[in-house]
């Protein structure tokens, strides 16, 4: 669906993307994460044909974004990030305007208004003002807006910004619910939202695209061991020492606890350890009331990704 | 086509809901008003009817367009760039070219319903006149007129528009709209009139809007101002084209 070679971009004063390459299939919903002034805007908006590249290749629906601009507008739904809308408009005006814009046929016109405006939500404030909308509504109306004309690439620029709790909950079910039907280019730096959301992830830092990958392989790739935590009722020492003596495992730190209970952090290599360990306590007659692997964040990869890039400069 | 009517339809709506319309409609509507009722005291008077008719288009109106035309381009494509609306409909299949034509579709239809109380004047003037073979002001010299105004407008509107694509600040667009209208107007109003050299003000009076105003009142259409009017509406309309393409940020 998408596939960028190549793409730089300069600002008079900086380098903001550069040399990126990456593809998007069909189907897929891509996480595009980075910090902020990564570059993350500039190559939406290069996407969109918005903003011109100095070098480089973008394709979208096997159309080039250079030399056929109406052709990849058509297939794009596009949520820029501050989701400008005409504050003077009523919703349905807005969204009639736009669908006018984006050539949906008028015969399908109405039915298609009706359809989105469900989708997000929208059915009772259609009379509405937008200036009056709150800013969660105000969200809505251009997810709307970037699915009237039934596009195949949606691109999203951080759709959930300012909005509050409940509503991220309720944009992210329908970010998700539209899965099936669009490919979804997906652009935040709100990490849990692209846990939840996405099969796929894209970092960029510093304008150059550092991974990309499934979020369990960029764990993988950097987590290389399983790290194990295990509360028991013993010995310290004992159980330490009992613990080094199996073989792949080994302590990284042990804590006595309240009541002669020891905490442990093991560094194994699988979590097939997990086992082992349960039958270490057994023999030893240790009582175990934790044993558990730890869990790597999605936040923790990023922050060690971006940082390791910037140390490496 | 129908994305550039739809633009335009748009345009039409914002333009006359926004405050701005009624604050420049009532100033303008008041203008004409007291243009009008001078042009009667000086037909009483006794002034010639040339000079009368002059004045219909002439005078205090046709220094008021300078600030008039501004004040409705101002907000065209500044308040697009402020809202990030201008993104928004870019990234759309329609393209600079249906935006500015649409755009500077609609503010030609506001300008022309600024003048409409200049038609009803006419009208009251014509059923007051003297004698039925001899109608004040003349029909021809009128719609002369009237063209005359659209072109002249039209040409200021387009400087306007192009002002107003430059920047994302609509005071700005305002004022640097009224600098370029008026130093134009000025300088080749004084060359035209009070320049002390022949030659200078022949070149004045080829390009003064005023002077050609006053022409145009009188019924005088000279096809070669009319294309001047035409190409420069037409340059810096294209103008405008290039920096919505090329100015994103």
């Amino acid at each position: 669906m998408i596939k960028v070679e190549g793409v730089t971009k300069k600002y008079p004063a900086r380098l903001a993307v550069d040399d990126v390459s990456f593809e998007v299939a069909n189907g897929e919903i891509v996480g595009f994460l980075g910090p902020n002034g990564a570059g993350k805007t500039t190559t939406m908006r290069m996407l969109t044909g918005y903003l011109p590249m100095n070098s480089g290749r973008i394709e979208v629906a096997g159309y080039d974004v250079a030399t056929h601009p109406q052709e990849v507008r058509r297939r794009i739904g596009y949520l820029p990030e501050s989701c400008p809308l005409y504050p003077e408009m009523r919703v349905d005006e807005y969204l009639r305007f736009r669908a006018e814009l984006k050539g949906v046929r008028a015969s399908a016109r109405k039915a298609k208004i009706n359809e989105v405006k469900e989708q997000c939500g929208l059915t009772e404030v259609g009379k509405r003002i937008i200036g009056q909308l709150s800013k969660g509504y105000r969200q809505r109306v251009g997810l709307a807006d970037s699915l009237v004309h039934d596009p195949d690439l949606l691109i999203l620029d951080e759709p959930t910004v300012g909005l509050d709790p409940y509503q991220i909950r309720q944009v992210r079910e329908l970010i998700k619910s539209l899965a099936d039907k669009h490919t979804i280019l997906l652009c935040t730096h709100i990490l849990p939202e692209v846990e939840a959301i996405c099969e796929r992830i894209l970092i960029i830092n510093e304008g150059r695209i550092v991974a990309a990958d499934t979020e369990e392989n960029l764990h993988k790739r950097l987590h290389a061991c399983t790290v194990i935590e295990m509360e028991i009722l013993a010995e310290l020492k004992a159980a330490t020492a009992a613990i080094a003596g199996m073989g792949g495992v080994e302590v990284r730190t042990a804590r006595d606890l309240d009541g002669g209970w020891v905490w442990l952090e093991l560094e194994a290599d699988s979590s097939a350890m997990r086992e082992e360990l349960f039958n270490l306590a057994v023999t030893e007659g240790w009582a175990l009331r934790e044993l558990s692997e730890q869990e790597h964040s999605l936040e923790e990869t990023f922050v060690q990704i971006t940082q390791n890039q910037g140390a490496a400069q | 086509m129908s994305v550039f009517l739809s633009l335009f339809k748009k345009e039409l709506q914002t333009c006359f809901l926004s405050p701005i319309a009624f604050v420049v409609i009532f100033f303008f509507w008041v203008l004409t008003g007291l243009n009008f009722w001078w042009l009667l005291v000086q037909l009483a008077d006794g002034e010639s009817l040339t000079m009368a008719q002059q004045q219909i288009f002439g005078g205090l109106i046709g220094f008021s367009l300078l600030v008039i035309v501004p004040l409705i381009t101002m907000r065209l494509f500044a308040e697009e760039r402020k809202l990030g609306t201008l993104e928004s409909l870019l990234t759309t299949p329609l393209t600079a070219i249906e935006l500015v034509a649409a755009k500077f579709a609609g503010s030609l239809v506001f300008y022309a319903v600024l003048w409409l109380p200049v038609v009803a004047y006419t009208a009251m003037l014509q059923r007051f006149s003297p004698s039925a073979t001899f109608l004040f002001p003349d029909l021809g010299a009128m719609r002369a007129g009237f063209l005359g105004i659209m072109l002249v407008g039209g040409l200021y509107i387009s400087i306007g528009l192009f002002m107003s694509s430059l920047t994302s600040n609509q005071i700005v667009a305002a004022i640097s709209g009224f600098a370029v209208l008026s130093i134009q107007f000025f300088v080749l109003l004084f060359m035209a009139y009070t320049a002390p050299n022949p030659d200078v003000r022949t070149v004045g009076q080829y390009f003064s809007s005023y002077a050609h105003l006053l022409d145009f009142s009188r019924g005088i259409v000279d096809g070669r101002t009319v294309v001047l009017y035409l190409s420069y509406t037409a340059w810096f309309l294209f103008a405008a084209v290039k920096v919505v393409e090329s100015k994103r940020t």
